[in-house]
């Protein structure tokens, strides 16, 4: 079906999602940090990218915002897996908070398998 | 000195008939007398015994009178000396007189002239002594205000909180050390330049112009929380009053300053820790949870339905574990002041429908039903949206869990007065008479028989009261053991 690289720095969560994904026949490329992520994008060309925003080498917010700005991965539809925490006011992530709307889409964690399936399903429908 | 009415006379005379036709006369008076023939012997009584008034007689052998009335009034200037002396010689009474003589009786003399003559100089004394009594009372008086003073300022010198006292202008007129450390000022403050000119700081300025105005003539004072300086910012909660006269006219404005840079910084370092913490806290979770939904799925393989009831149980611990640190999180939030700081204009129902959608799957799995009534002229009202989603949210959380199977849950919006008015009753487990009171209490929980399946925290009623009370409306619950539940929240309504 379709390309997914997944991004973050937790094994567990990338393992989930993957076996989310792989149960809906797409295909799954693993990244276990923003560095890795980010060159994966680019490697991999994939048709969508789940991304984790707290990653300690390189977050979610930069990546995505790497990638939007280049015109040839700027159309990869990205989902972001944000966490409650990401929006407490004076933290460190909320200053970068207007960064997620240059994500396609984004979602708390954690999220259902099922409703996974469904955003992934409406960000590959554009 | 003498007791006060205490009189006592000297009579300093060479003539005997004079000297005892006196003594005779004021002794029938009442008054004590003593009586000297010539000027030493009255000198040596003077040294041994008290006397406040010497009848005296100029024309003396040996020491002359003038030369004792020398010698009373370098040792004894209190006492009145009366010269007596013929009419011949009434140009020594003239310079006697000049010489600190009170008085002067010309002889011969009648025994009421005489009378009068020292009644006038007991009236003098007597005016005399309180005169001075006055005079001590008003020196303890002024002693007692500078004593007050003094106390008064001891006091503002060394208190920790900062003091600031204005005239009705806005000039400083009294301040302490602690504010000019606090504000880093010079140590003379520019009295005579406004302070609305010199302190740069809007806010303050704001606040004391506030408190300084005559229109607000019933005004108590106010209390703000300041910064103050760059680029170490300092705050402060500044408490500023009026100072009013008998008739109620401002004269000028007191402020106390307190300092609570310390604690602010305390609070950033308790935050970023509470950050930290949940996100430490919510991360292996969230994964915990994504890996047993996978398994739950069946997307790892087939499940027993023994395994999947007890993995959905599973899963609802986690749910609450995760709910209850996002509480957590939010509280830490609002106690610090954060949580509803971004208002805005509100439309209670559509957040009502949002949460009723969220939460039908949940309620259906119960057989809850939902019953929405909401008038639709309801008031918009000024809120901060996340605020109202989770006050929404646990409510209706709520209802669900402490809700019998098949039960219901209406949700009520109408205004009521200036307030918008929201009711959610459950028809459910109810709450005892003696729980109602501590239901809002941080870890409270009822543990019943019944609400011991229901996954809960006991810090969702809490922020929701925390964050009611921090949009100035108020929240109630009534409750029917057994039969149902209404919490009712009060909202002050906003701009249209």
């Amino acid at each position: 079906m379709a390309k997914i690289l997944v991004v973050d720095d937790d094994p567990d969560l990338v393992e989930s999602v993957t076996i989310i994904l792989e149960s809906k026949n797409h295909e799954v490329v693993q990244a276990y940090g923003g560095i890795e992520g980010l060159e994966k994008a680019k490697s991999e060309k994939p048709d969508a990218i789940i991304l984790d925003v707290m990653m300690p080498d390189k977050d979610g917010y930069e990546v995505c915002k790497e990638l939007k700005g280049d015109t040839e991965y700027s159309n990869i539809p990205i989902l972001l897996l944000t966490a409650v925490v990401s929006q407490i006011p004076n933290s460190t992530y909320t200053s970068r908070m207007g960064m997620e709307t240059e994500a396609d889409d984004y979602v708390d964690k954690p999220v259902e398998p099922g409703e996974l399936v469904k955003l992934v399903e409406r960000l590959l429908a554009g | 000195m003498a007791k006060h009415n205490e009189i006592n006379i000297l009579i300093i005379d060479d003539e005997t008939v004079l000297r005892e036709g006196s003594e005779r006369i004021l002794s029938r008076e009442g008054w004590t007398t003593a009586t000297a023939e010539n000027g030493e012997s009255g000198l040596s009584l003077l040294e041994k015994n008290e006397f406040q008034i010497l009848l005296l007689d100029l024309m003396m052998p040996g020491i002359s009178g003038m030369d004792v009335l020398k010698e009373v009034q370098e040792h004894y200037p209190e006492l009145l000396v009366i010269v007596v002396t013929g009419y011949a010689t009434i140009e020594n009474a003239v310079s006697a007189m000049k010489n600190g003589a009170y008085d002067f009786i010309p002889k011969p003399f009648t025994p009421d002239q005489l009378r009068l003559v020292i009644q006038r100089a007991i009236k003098n004394l007597t005016l005399k002594r309180e005169a001075e009594l006055l005079r001590l009372e008003q020196q303890k008086s002024l002693q007692d205000i500078a004593n007050e003073k003094n106390r008064t300022l001891t006091i503002i010198n060394h208190m920790a909180d900062g003091v600031l006292v204005t005239d009705q202008n806005g000039c400083v007129v009294l301040h302490n050390p602690a504010i000019t450390r606090m504000l880093e000022l010079e140590k003379e403050l520019p009295v005579e330049k406004n302070i609305l000119e010199w302190s740069g700081n809007r806010e303050f300025t704001e606040m004391l112009e506030n408190v300084l105005n005559p229109k607000n003539s019933h005004s108590q004072g106010i209390s703000r929380e300041l910064s103050w300086g760059e680029p170490l910012q300092r705050f402060f909660i500044a408490h500023s009053a009026p100072v009013r006269n008998e008739q109620g006219d401002i004269l000028g404005s007191v402020t106390i300053f307190n300092d609570v840079t310390r604690f602010k910084e305390l609070d950033r370092m308790k935050s970023d820790f509470v950050n930290m913490a949940s996100h430490e806290l919510r991360s292996p979770l969230s994964s915990i949870r994504q890996q047993i939904s996978v398994i739950t799925e069946g997307l790892a393989g087939e499940i027993s339905t023994g395994q999947e009831k007890i993995l959905n149980r599973v899963l609802q611990r986690i749910d609450g574990h995760i709910a209850m640190i996002s509480n957590l999180l939010d509280l830490s939030r609002i106690e610090a002041g954060r949580l509803v700081q971004q208002k805005e204009r509100i439309i209670l129902p559509e957040i009502i429908e949002e949460v009723v959608e969220l939460m039908s799957g949940e309620a259906e799995k119960k057989g809850i039903t939902f019953k929405v009534t909401i008038d639709s002229q309801v008031f918009p009202v000024h809120a901060d949206r996340q605020s109202m989603e989770t006050v929404l949210t646990n409510l209706v959380s709520n209802a669900i869990k402490y809700n019998r199977e098949g039960g219901a849950i209406s949700i009520n919006a109408q205004n009521s007065g200036e307030f918008v008015e929201l009711k959610v009753s459950d028809n459910g487990v109810g709450i005892e008479k003696e729980n109602l009171s501590q239901i809002f209490d941080k870890f409270y929980r009822i543990r019943t028989e019944k609400t011991r399946q229901v996954v809960g925290s006991g810090l969702g009623l809490p922020l929701v009261k925390d964050i009611v009370e921090a949009h100035l409306g108020m929240i109630t619950v009534e409750s029917n053991p057994e039969k149902e539940t209404t919490f009712t929240v009060l909202l002050p309504r906003g701009m249209n």
